[in-house]
C-alpha cells in the first residue's frame, strides 16, 4: 500500500528538490502545500501518514504548524526540513514532535537513512 | 612536467619568494614556516615545527587571532588584514636600515584555507606582504593631498576675505558719500545759521534796550494818575510781567546756547570730512582731537568717560581728515574694550621733531597672542557683523603713510594704550616756510 | 519574477540563497559561539539611482558604518555589509576584540565583517550552484555615514543590479547587520546560466 506524503514549503524548487531526494522506487502518493495553512488544512484530511516540513514560510511557519498538529494529537510523522541548520533549531523542532531534522540541500542517501532508521521504509 | 617537478618548484617558490608564508593546523600549531618568516624572526622552521603559534609568539593578539584563524577553519574562505588599519601582525625589522622612516615593517596578510578533497579546511596558511615602501608613498601622498586641501582651504578663505574686501571698499565708499553729503548738508546749514545767530545778537540788545526803558517807566509809575495806575498794575498781573521780564534773558541764553551747539556740529562735520580743504595741511592735533570726540560722542557717551591730558605740541604737517579717522578708530575700539563703562585718556606731547597722541583705556586688554595680529587685516575678535577688523590696519597703513609710528602695550585686565608718533615736518607743503610760521604764531 | 532572471530562476535563486545563507548562519553561530538569526533573503533588481533608497530601507533613518568586498569567478559583483554605528562594538567583541577600540580597530572590525558575511553569503550560495567564487581584499565605505550616502549612485559603473539583501540578528546581543550582494546587471545572465544548470539537474 502507497504511503501519503505531504511535502511543506513555500519554495516549489524545494519542493521539488526534495522530490528528487526521495527513494525513487518507493510507493508514495504525494501531495504539496505551500505555505502552514495549506498544511494543516491537508492534515485534517486525515490521510496524511508522513510530512516533511519546513521552517521558514509565510502564513504559519512550520515551528506553528507543529504547534497545531501537537495540539491535535500529531497523527502522522514529521520529518522538518530547513535551510537554518544551527542546533538551537534541530533542538525545538524535535521537543515540538518532529521525529527528525534535515537540513538543506537534502541530501538522499542521508534521507533515505533515516527514513531506514524509522521503520518507514523497509 | 611531472608532480615531482611541480613540488620542487612550489617548494622553492615558498621559500624563496619575498613574502612571509607560514601555515597553522586547527589547533594552531604550526606546519610551515619558510624562509622569509625564519629571517625575520630569527626562529628556525625546524625549532617551530609543530610548536603552537601563541607559546611561541606571546606579543601575538591571541583573542582577536584566534578568532580569525577559527573563521577561516569554519568558513573556509579568505581573510585579510590590511597595515592601514592593523601595521603588522609580527613585529619584524622593517627593511630600510638607514633611510628609516617607519618604526617597523608594514604588513598586509592574507589567511588562506587549505582545503582536504572533502572541502574540509586542514591547515590555514597565513601570507605576509611587506608592505612599508608603499605605505611609505601612500603616506606621503595622503599628507601632500592633506597639505593641498589645507592650501585650499586657505584659498577659499582669501576668496571670502577678498569678497569681504570688497564690501568694505564699497561701504567705505559709501561712508565717504555720507560724508560728502554730511559736508554739503553743513554748508548749506552754514548760511541761514549765520543770520539766525546775528539776528539773535540783534534781538538780545533790543530786549536790553527795551527792559532799560521798561526800567524807567516803571520808576515813574507812581506818578500817573490812579486810572492809569490801576489799568497798568492789572495788565503787569495779567501777563505777569516780573516772570516775563526774568525769563526773556534766559531763553535768549539758552537759545544762544543751542544755537553754538549746532554751529560746532556743522563746523565739526566740515572739519571731519575736509571735504572743503583736503591734503595736506597745518593742523593742530588737539584740534583734531576734539572734532573727532565730537563726532563719536554718542558712539562713546554711555560708555565711557573721556580725559584730556594735553601738553600743547607744536602744529603738525599732516592729512586731518586721516588722521580723524585714525582717532576715531582708536576711540572707538577703546569705547568697545569695556565690559561696562570704564576711562579712556587722551595725551598729547612733543619728543625732538615728533608729536605723540596716546589713546588710552582701561578695559579689557589684548592677549600677547593677538597683539602681533591686530593690525592684520580682517584680524577682529568681535562678534560677526559687528568688527571686519579692518579698523587698526587702516589707521596703521595712515600712521605709515605720515612716515610716523603706531604703537601698543598692553596688559591683560588692566587696559590697552595706543600711540601714534608723527613727525612734524614732511616737506610735503612745499614751503616750509609756511609751516615755521605757522609754528611761531602763538597758541 | 525578477527582470533579468525568469520565475524558475528566480524561484531557484531564493532557495538557494536561502540554503547558502542557513550555511553561512551556522558557520557564524559555530565562530561566535552565538545564535545567529538571518532573515529571508530579499532579491530586487533595481536601477543605480535607487540604491540609496534601498539601503535606507533595510536600516532605517540612523548613522551607519559601511565595508565593502569584491567577489569574483563563477558570477562577478560586490557585497556591502552595513552596520548601526551602535551595533560596532558589539560585533567587535564577537570577533575578539578586547577594551575600548580605536579608530583603526574600529575600520577593521568593518573590514572583517564584510570578509565574514560576504565570504559565508556569497560562498553559500556560489556552493549551492557549484561555482567556483574568489574574494578580494575589503575595502571601507565609511563610518557615521547617512545610509543615503553609503552608495554614491553617480560613482557607479553601473545601470541596474540584482540586489540580495540578508539581516542578521545575534540574539543574546541584540546585534544587527545588513548584508547586500551587488551583481551588475550584465552578470545577471552568468548567474541565469548557472541557475538554469543548477533546475536541469532537477527536472533530470
Ligand atoms: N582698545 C582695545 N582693547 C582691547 N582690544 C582691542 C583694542 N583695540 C583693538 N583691539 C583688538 O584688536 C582687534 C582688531 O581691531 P580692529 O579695529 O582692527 O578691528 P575691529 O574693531 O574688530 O573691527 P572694525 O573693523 O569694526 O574696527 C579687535 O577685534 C580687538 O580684539
Ligand atoms: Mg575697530
Amino acid at each position: 500500500m502507497s504511503v501519503s506524503v505531504l511535502i511543506v514549503d513555500d519554495s516549489p524548487i524545494a519542493r521539488k528538490m526534495l522530490r528528487r531526494a526521495l527513494p525513487p522506487d518507493w510507493d508514495i502518493t504525494i501531495q504539496e502545500a505551500s505555505d502552514g495553512a495549506q498544511a494543516i488544512d491537508i492534515y485534517r484530511k486525515g490521510s496524511v501518514e508522513l510530512m516533511f516540513l519546513d521552517l521558514t514560510m509565510p502564513n504559519i511557519d512550520g515551528y506553528g504548524v507543529l504547534e497545531v498538529l501537537q495540539a491535535e494529537g500529531l497523527n502522522c510523522i514529521v520529518i522538518v526540513v530547513s535551510a537554518d541548520v544551527q542546533p538551537q533549531a534541530r533542538e525545538r523542532v524535535l521537543a515540538m514532535g518532529a521525529i527528525a531534522f534535515i537540513p538543506k540541500p537534502v541530501n538522499p542517501e542521508g534521507l533515505q537513512e533515516v527514513l531506514r532508521q524509522y521503520g518507514i521504509l523497509v | 612536467m611531472n608532480d615531482e617537478y611541480n613540488t620542487i618548484l612550489a617548494d622553492f617558490i615558498v621559500e624563496r619568494l619575498e613574502l612571509g608564508v607560514f601555515a597553522v593546523d586547527a589547533q594552531f600549531n604550526i606546519v610551515l614556516w619558510n624562509r622569509f618568516m625564519h629571517t625575520h624572526s630569527g626562529k628556525s622552521a625546524q625549532s617551530l615545527k609543530g610548536s603552537n603559534l601563541f607559546t611561541t609568539f606571546p606579543e601575538l593578539p591571541e583573542s582577536w587571532l584566534k578568532r580569525k584563524i577559527e573563521s577561516v577553519f569554519a568558513l573556509g574562505n579568505y581573510a585579510f588584514t590590511s597595515w592601514e588599519q592593523r601595521a603588522y601582525l609580527f613585529r619584524f625589522k622593517h627593511n630600510r636600515p638607514i633611510t628609516g622612516g617607519v618604526e617597523a615593517m608594514l604588513q598586509n596578510c592574507t589567511f588562506l584555507p587549505l582545503k582536504d578533497e572533502k572541502g574540509k579546511v586542514e591547515f590555514v596558511v597565513i601570507t605576509l606582504q611587506d608592505c612599508t615602501d608603499n605605505a611609505l608613498i601612500q603616506q606621503r601622498l595622503a599628507e601632500a593631498i592633506t597639505i593641498s586641501d589645507e592650501e585650499r582651504r586657505k584659498q577659499q578663505e582669501l576668496i571670502v576675505k577678498l569678497e569681504d574686501a570688497k564690501n568694505q571698499l564699497f561701504q567705505s565708499e559709501k561712508l565717504a558719500s555720507i560724508g560728502q553729503l554730511a559736508a554739503g548738508v553743513a554748508h548749506e546749514i552754514n548760511n541761514p545759521i549765520g543770520f539766525v545767530n546775528s539776528n539773535l545778537g540783534t534781538l538780545e540788545r533790543n530786549v536790553t534796550d527795551l527792559m532799560k526803558l521798561m526800567a524807567v517807566f516803571e520808576s515813574k509809575e507812581a506818578e500817573l494818575p490812579e486810572a492809569a495806575q490801576q489799568e497798568l498794575s492789572k495788565i503787569k498781573k495779567d501777563i505777569d510781567f516780573e516772570y516775563v521780564k526774568e525769563d526773556l534773558a534766559a531763553l535768549i541764553n539758552e537759545s544762544k546756547e543751542g544755537l553754538g551747539h549746532v554751529r560746532r556740529i556743522v563746523a565739526d562735520l566740515k572739519d571731519f570730512s575736509r571735504v572743503d580743504q583736503s591734503g595736506w595741511q597745518i593742523a593742530d592735533l588737539e584740534k583734531c582731537i576734539d572734532t573727532t570726540l565730537n563726532v563719536v560722542s554718542n558712539e562713546i557717551r554711555y560708555k565711557a568717560t573721556v580725559v584730556k591730558e594735553y601738553g600743547h605740541p607744536p602744529l603738525v604737517e599732516c592729512v586731518p581728515g586721516q588722521i580723524n579717522q585714525v582717532l576715531m578708530n582708536l576711540v572707538v575700539n577703546a569705547s568697545q574694550a569695556f565690559p561696562e563703562r570704564g576711562q579712556i585718556t587722551l595725551r598729547t606731547g612733543e619728543e625732538g621733531m615728533y608729536v605723540w597722541i596716546e589713546v588710552q583705556d582701561d578695559g579689557v586688554g589684548i592677549p600677547s597672542e593677538n597683539l602681533q595680529r591686530i593690525f592684520e587685516p580682517f584680524f577682529t575678535t568681535k562678534p560677526v557683523g559687528t568688527g571686519t577688523g579692518l579698523g587698526l590696519s587702516v589707521c596703521y597703513n595712515i600712521v605709515r603713510k605720515h612716515e610716523g609710528e603706531l604703537t601698543v602695550r598692553s596688559e591683560v585686565g588692566k587696559g590697552s594704550c595706543f600711540r601714534i608718533l608723527l613727525p612734524i615736518f614732511h616737506g610735503k607743503m612745499g614751503e616750509s616756510e609756511e609751516l615755521e610760521a605757522a609754528h611761531s604764531v602763538p597758541q | 519574477m525578477i527582470n533579468g532572471l525568469n520565475e524558475d530562476q528566480s524561484a531557484a535563486l531564493q532557495e538557494l540563497a536561502n540554503i547558502g545563507m542557513g550555511q553561512a548562519g551556522n558557520s557564524l553561530a559555530l565562530i561566535w559561539k552565538e545564535f545567529v538569526h538571518l532573515s529571508i533573503p530579499r532579491i530586487a533588481m533595481v536601477d543605480a539611482s535607487r540604491l540609496p533608497d534601498l539601503i535606507l530601507s533595510f536600516v532605517g533613518d540612523t548613522a551607519v558604518s559601511a565595508s565593502r568586498q569584491a567577489f569574483h569567478g563563477g558570477f562577478r559583483g560586490e557585497v556591502l555589509v552595513v552596520v548601526t554605528a551602535r551595533d560596532r562594538n558589539g560585533l567587535a567583541q564577537l570577533m575578539g576584540y578586547e577594551g575600548q577600540l580605536d579608530a583603526a580597530e574600529r575600520e577593521e572590525v568593518l573590514l572583517d565583517i564584510v570578509n565574514i558575511l560576504g565570504g559565508a553569503c556569497v560562498g553559500g550560495i556560489a556552493q549551492q550552484v557549484s561555482a567556483e567564487i574568489g574574494f578580494s581584499a575589503p575595502s571601507l565605505i565609511g563610518e557615521d555615514l547617512d545610509p543615503l550616502d553609503v552608495i554614491n549612485p553617480e560613482q557607479l559603473a553601473i545601470d541596474t543590479a540584482l540586489s540580495l539583501e540578508v539581516c542578521f540578528q545575534v540574539e543574546n546581543r541584540s546585534l544587527t547587520a545588513h548584508l547586500v550582494i551587488l551583481l551588475p546587471n550584465n552578470e545577471v545572465g552568468a548567474l541565469a546560466d548557472l541557475l538554469d544548470q543548477f533546475l536541469c539537474t532537477l527536472e533530470a
